[in-house]
C-alpha cells in the first residue's frame, strides 16, 4: 500500500491541538456547588475499585484522535495495487444498443457492463484518463480524456441504454478520433458482442473487449406489416426464435387494443413463423402484435424491448394541387384520374393576367406560365422560362442520345417510344438530379431548393407524344408523389428506434406536436416545407398531431425493433475489428484501487460513535445547555429583598 | 420573619417534648418529674435536719406533733437551645429551598413554640469554628419578636467546622437542655465529636440534616470542574448518567452512617430536605418523631 498524497499526512499534526485542549482541559465548565466533600469521596472510591476509569474519562479524546487519523489517511490517497484490464491512457466504448436490456445481468447487460466501467475507473492508476463513449445509433462521448474519478463515475451513471440498434462504425470513428493523439491507448469494448454482423474496422493501439452477458434466450417480432391488397388491408407478422431451443409461443394480434387473434405456436430454435391476416376492416386503426409465454408465470425470454410490434393502417390524405396553364387537356385529365389529389385550375384571364388563389395548396403545376412572384409551395415546372430557381436558354431540336436515369421517381418508366420535338437548354442547378437528359441537357431533373420540391419539364407536353405514352401518367404520378406525398409520411413503414423521419409538412399547418410512446410531447413550429425528427428512441407507435388553428388532424407512425442483431442476444466471446480478433482478455496491466472512501467512512462511523459517547455523557442534554440548580447566594430572596 | 397568624396559632398549640427533662432555675409551666416547690401538693414526707423550715406542714405538726415535710409538685422550665449551622455552604438553593433561609424559618418556629410554652430559648450562630452571634436566653412571647429581630440579622459565610464550634458551645455555663443543631452536616472533619460533647453535658439533642434537593440528586452533566463555594476548591468531574447514580447512592449511604451513629448516641435525627415546607415539617414530621406534641 503507497499513499498517493503522502503530504496530507502532515495533518496528522492537528491532533496537537486536540491533546492540548484536553490538557489543558479547557472543555471543563466550571459550576458551584455547595460542597465537593461528597464529590471527592465519590471519586476517590470509584477510582480506586475501577483503574481504567481514567481510561474512560479520555475516550472521546481517543475517539477524536481517531477520527482525525482516519480523515488525514483517507486525504492522503492510500492505494493498494490490483490487477486490471487497463490503465494509462483508456476508451471504454459502453455497448448501449438495445440488446443491452436483456435481463441477465444484474439486473441488465447494461447495469452489470456500467459496473465493470465503475471498476475500470476505481482501478485507474494515478495519472490515467479514461474517454468514455456510449455506443447508440448515434454514439457519443460522455465524458473526453478525464482523470478526476467521480467526474468518471458522475457521467458513467447519467448513462442508460437506448432501444435500438447500435452503430459501431460511428463509435470505432469517434474511438479512432479520440486515441489519434496519444500513444499507447488501450480500447476497452464493453458490450454483448451484437455488432449487428457489420464488418467493423481495425483500432489503434491495444484493443480489449469485456463481454457481458450469458443468456441466448430471445424470440422476437421479426416483421410486422401492413399492405393495401385488391380485398383490402393485409397483415404479416412474423415470430422468430433466436434461442437454442424450440420455444412455445402466444402470438396474438391486437386492433385498437382488442384482441382480434391469438394462437399459439411452437417454433423450433433459429426459425421463424409467419402469419398473415386478411379480412381485416377497410379502416383506419394501429394493430398491436405481441408475442408472449403460454404460461402467464414464466417470462417467454430475457429481451422484451422486441416482443411487441406496432403496424399503422392509415388513408392517404387528400392532395390539393393547383393547375396553372393557359389550357391542357392531358393534364387536367391525369390529374383527375390520379387518387387522393383534389385538382384546381387556374387560367389567364383575357389580358393574359393571372390570378393566383391565396389560399395554399399542397403543389403548383405551371405549364408554359410562370406567375410573378411565384406562388409559395411545392412546384412542377413545365417548359418553363427562366426564372427564381434556374435559368433556361434557346430552344433546340435535335434530341438524340436520351439517357433516362436511375432514380426512384423513374422507376418503371418506358422512354423508349417518347418522342420530342423540342426541348430548351437548361443548366441544371445545383440542387437538382437529373431524371431523363438529351445530349448532356436536362428534359426532366427534380430535386429540393431551399425549403421546397421542385421539379421541372424543360419542352412543352404538346411538343411531345409524352401524353399519349404510358410513361405520362408514371412520370407525373411519381413526380406528384414526391412533390407533395400522399401523407406527410409513409405510414405503413416502420422504423428502427433511434431511426430519423422526414415528415412532409401540409401546407397549412402552423405547428407539429409529436407524443412518443411515454408520452414525451415534441413541439414543432415549421420552418420549411418538411421536418426531420430523429427522437425515435422509443418503440411503439407516435402521433404526429398538425395543427391549424383551431383545427387538428393526426397521423401516427410506429416504431419497431425489428433488428436481427439485436434480437439475437447471444453474447460473442470474440469481436472481430479489421483482421483482429479480440477475446475477453485477463486482467493484464496494474492498476491501483484506492482506499479512501473506506476511510472516510471508518472516520464518519467514529464520529458518530463520538457523538453518542458525547451524549450518552451529557444527559439528560438539555441540562448541559442550561444547567440549574447550581446558583450563588445573589440569588436568595431574602437578600434582593434587603437590597 | 414572617408566619402566618394560622401557623403561629399551630405553633402556639404545640409543646416541646425532651425525654430527660432537665431542672431550671425558673419555675415553669412543665411539670417535673421530681417533687419541688410548686403550690400544688403531692405527698408527706418525715422532716429531716437540714430540710428548709419554710416546707413544714405547721397544720400537721399542730394537729399530730410530728414534723412532716410537704411534698409539692415541682414545675421546671427547659432550657432550649438552637445552634443554627451559618457556613458558606448553608448558602445553597433558591427561594424557599434555601437551605440558610429554610433553617431560620424552622428557628423560628421552634422558637415560637419554645417561647409560647414558657422555656428558656436561646440560639446561637456557628461559623468557622466558633460561635459568631447569640440569642440570649429569654422567656414569654414578648421574647418572640426580639427572637424574629435576631435571626434576620444572620447571615451565612465561613466555613464548617462543627465540632470545634460545639465544644466551644460546650465551654460556656449553659444549664443542660434540648438542643437542636440545624446543619447540613457538609463537614469533611465531621460532627460526631462535638455531639458527643454536648450528650456528655447531659443534654438532649435533635439533629435536623438540612440539604437541599440538587445536593441530593445534582443536576449536572458533562465534563465539569466543580467549584466549593466555601473554601473555593476544586474538583474535577466528567459526570454523566452512571456517576449520577453513583452519587445519589453515596448519599443515601453517607445518610444512612449519620442516622446510625445518631440512633446509637440517642439523638434524634430529621432529614430535611428543603422542597418540604418548613410548617409541615414542625406540624406534621416532628410531632411525628415526638420531637413535638
Amino acid at each position: 500500500m503507497k499513499f498517493l498524497l503522502p503530504a496530507g499526512l502532515g495533518l496528522l499534526a492537528l491532533a496537537i491541538p486536540i491533546l492540548l485542549l484536553y490538557m489543558l482541559k479547557l472543555r471543563r465548565r466550571q459550576v458551584q456547588v455547595s460542597s465537593t466533600m461528597l464529590w471527592s469521596q465519590l471519586l476517590r472510591d470509584r477510582q480506586a475499585n475501577t483503574p481504567w476509569q481514567k481510561l474512560k474519562r479520555n475516550l472521546l479524546m481517543i475517539l477524536q484522535l481517531l477520527v482525525l487519523a482516519a480523515l488525514v489517511f483517507s486525504f492522503a490517497r492510500p492505494a493498494v495495487q490490483t490487477r486490471t484490464v487497463a490503465s494509462g491512457s483508456v476508451i471504454v466504448l459502453l455497448d448501449a444498443s438495445a440488446s443491452m436490456n436483456a435481463r441477465d445481468g444484474n439486473p441488465t447487460r447494461f447495469d452489470s457492463a456500467r459496473q465493470a466501467v465503475h471498476s475500470l475507473i476505481d482501478d485507474l492508476s494515478p495519472g490515467s484518463a479514461m474517454t468514455l463513449i456510449l455506443v447508440t445509433g448515434r454514439p457519443h462521448t460522455l465524458v473526453a480524456a478525464q482523470g478526476d474519478k467521480p467526474r468518471l463515475h458522475s457521467a458513467l451513471n447519467k448513462a442508460y441504454p437506448s432501444q435500438g440498434p447500435a452503430d459501431w462504425q460511428a463509435a470505432l470513428a469517434l474511438a479512432a478520433g479520440a486515441n489519434q493523439n496519444i500513444e499507447e491507448t488501450t480500447t476497452v469494448i464493453v458490450s454483448d458482442g451484437g455488432v449487428s454482423g457489420s464488418i467493423l474496422p481495425a483500432l489503434p493501439g491495444e484493443v480489449r473487449y469485456l463481454p457481458v452477458g450469458s443468456s441466448r434466450r430471445n424470440l422476437a417480432i421479426s416483421a410486422f406489416a401492413l399492405r393495401l391488397s385488391m380485398d383490402g388491408p393485409q397483415l404479416f407478422v412474423e415470430a422468430s426464435n433466436y434461442s437454442d431451443q424450440a420455444a412455445a409461443v402466444l402470438l396474438s394480434i391486437y386492433l385498437e387494443n382488442i384482441l382480434l387473434t391469438a394462437s399459439q405456436v411452437e417454433i423450433p430454435p433459429g426459425e421463424r413463423h409467419g402469419l398473415t391476416l386478411d379480412d381485416l376492416p377497410d379502416q383506419p386503426g394501429i394493430y398491436r402484435a405481441e408475442i408472449s409465454s403460454p404460461n402467464p408465470t414464466t417470462p417467454l425470454d430475457d429481451l422484451l424491448l422486441d416482443n411487441t410490434a406496432h403496424a399503422i393502417y392509415q388513408a392517404a390524405s387528400e392532395r390539393r394541387v393547383l393547375l396553372v396553364s393557359e389550357g391542357n387537356l392531358f393534364l387536367e385529365q391525369l390529374l383527375a384520374s390520379l387518387p387522393n389529389l383534389r385538382p384546381y385550375r387556374a387560367l389567364p384571364d383575357e389580358n393574359g393576367a393571372l390570378q393566383i388563389p391565396t389560399d395554399p395548396f399542397d403543389l403548383y403545376i405551371l405549364d408554359g406560365v410562370l406567375p410573378d412572384p411565384l406562388p409559395d409551395g411545392h412546384l412542377l415546372f413545365i417548359n418553363p422560362g427562366s426564372n427564381a430557381f434556374f435559368n433556361v436558354g434557346a430552344p433546340f431540336r435535335e434530341l438524340t442520345d436520351i439517357q433516362v436515369n436511375t432514380h426512384s421517381l423513374t422507376r418503371y418508366l418506358d422512354w423508349s417510344s417518347v418522342h420530342i420535338l423540342q426541348a430548351r437548354t437548361c443548366q441544371p442547378p445545383e440542387w437538382a438530379e437529373i431524371l431523363i437528359e438529351a445530349d448532356t441537357w436536362p428534359l426532366v431533373f427534380a430535386g429540393q431548393a431551399q425549403d421546397r420540391r421542385v421539379a421541372a419539364l424543360t419542352f412543352d407536353l404538346h411538343d411531345s407524344d409524352l401524353p399519349l405514352q404510358v410513361a405520362f401518367p408514371i412520370l407525373f404520378s411519381n413526380l406528384i408523389d414526391y412533390l407533395s406525398p400522399p401523407g406527410a409520411f409513409d405510414a405503413s413503414r416502420s422504423i428502427n428506434p433511434g431511426e430519423s423521419l422526414t415528415i412532409s409538412l401540409p401546407a397549412d399547418a402552423e405547428r407539429v406536436v409529436i407524443a412518443s410512446p411515454s408520452g414525451q410531447v415534441y413541439d414543432h413550429r415549421p420552418q420549411s416545407a418538411s421536418l426531420t425528427f430523429t427522437q425515435t428512441g422509443e418503440s411503439g407507435y407516435y402521433a404526429v398531431n398538425f395543427i391549424r388553428g383551431d383545427s387538428h388532424h393526426s397521423q401516427y407512425f410506429a416504431v419497431n425493433l425489428f433488428d436481427a442483431g439485436e434480437s439475437d442476444i447471444r453474447p460473442r466471446q470474440n469481436l472481430q475489428l479489421g483482421t483482429q480478433s479480440v477475446s475477453a482478455p485477463p486482467s493484464g496491466q496494474i492498476g491501483q484501487r484506492e482506499l479512501w472512501r473506506w476511510l472516510a467512512a471508518l472516520a464518519l462511523a467514529l464520529l458518530v460513535i463520538e457523538w453518542q459517547v458525547y451524549h450518552r455523557r451529557s444527559l439528560p442534554g438539555i441540562r448541559t445547555l442550561f444547567p440549574t440548580g447550581a446558583r450563588p447566594s445573589s440569588n436568595r430572596p431574602r437578600q434582593e429583598q434587603r437590597r | 420573619m414572617i408566619f402566618s397568624e394560622t401557623t403561629l396559632q399551630k405553633l402556639r398549640q404545640l409543646h416541646l417534648v425532651a425525654a430527660r427533662v432537665r431542672s431550671g432555675a425558673f419555675k415553669g409551666e412543665r411539670r417535673s418529674s421530681r417533687r419541688g416547690s410548686s403550690v400544688e401538693f403531692a405527698d408527706y414526707r418525715d422532716y429531716t435536719p437540714g430540710d428548709d423550715l419554710r416546707r413544714l406542714d405547721w397544720n400537721i405538726y399542730a394537729r399530730l406533733e410530728k414534723p412532716f415535710i410537704k411534698l409539692l409538685e415541682d414545675e421546671e422550665d427547659l432550657a432550649v437551645v438552637l445552634l443554627i449551622d451559618g457556613s458558606q455552604s448553608m448558602d445553597w438553593g433558591q427561594g424557599v429551598e434555601h437551605k440558610f433561609t429554610y433553617a431560620l424559618h424552622l428557628a423560628a418556629g421552634l422558637g415560637s413554640i419554645a417561647l409560647a410554652g414558657g422555656e428558656a430559648l436561646s440560639a446561637y450562630l456557628l461559623q468557622d469554628g466558633t460561635i459568631s452571634s447569640s440569642f440570649r436566653p429569654a422567656r414569654g412571647e414578648t421574647a418572640l419578636s426580639r427572637l424574629f429581630r435576631y435571626l434576620e440579622t444572620l447571615q451565612p459565610g465561613g466555613e464548617t467546622a462543627l465540632n470545634s464550634a460545639l465544644e466551644q458551645y460546650n465551654l460556656g455555663a449553659h444549664r443542660p437542655g434540648l438542643v437542636f443543631l440545624l446543619s447540613d452536616l457538609l463537614d469533611p472533619k465531621g460532627c460526631q465529636a462535638g455531639l458527643r460533647t454536648l450528650l456528655g453535658r447531659g443534654n438532649e439533642v435533635v439533629l435536623l440534616h438540612i440539604l437541599a434537593p440538587d445536593e441530593l440528586d445534582p443536576p449536572l452533566a458533562g465534563d465539569l470542574q466543580l467549584v466549593d463555594i466555601e473554601n473555593e476548591q476544586t474538583q474535577d468531574v466528567s459526570l454523566d448518567g452512571g456517576l449520577r447514580s453513583l452519587y445519589r447512592q453515596r448519599v443515601d449511604g453517607w445518610m444512612r452512617e449519620i442516622q446510625s451513629d445518631c440512633r446509637r448516641r440517642g439523638i434524634r435525627w430529621l432529614a430535611l430536605p428543603t422542597s418540604q415546607p418548613w410548617d409541615q415539617v414542625i406540624l406534621r414530621e416532628m410531632r411525628r418523631n415526638g420531637v413535638v406534641k
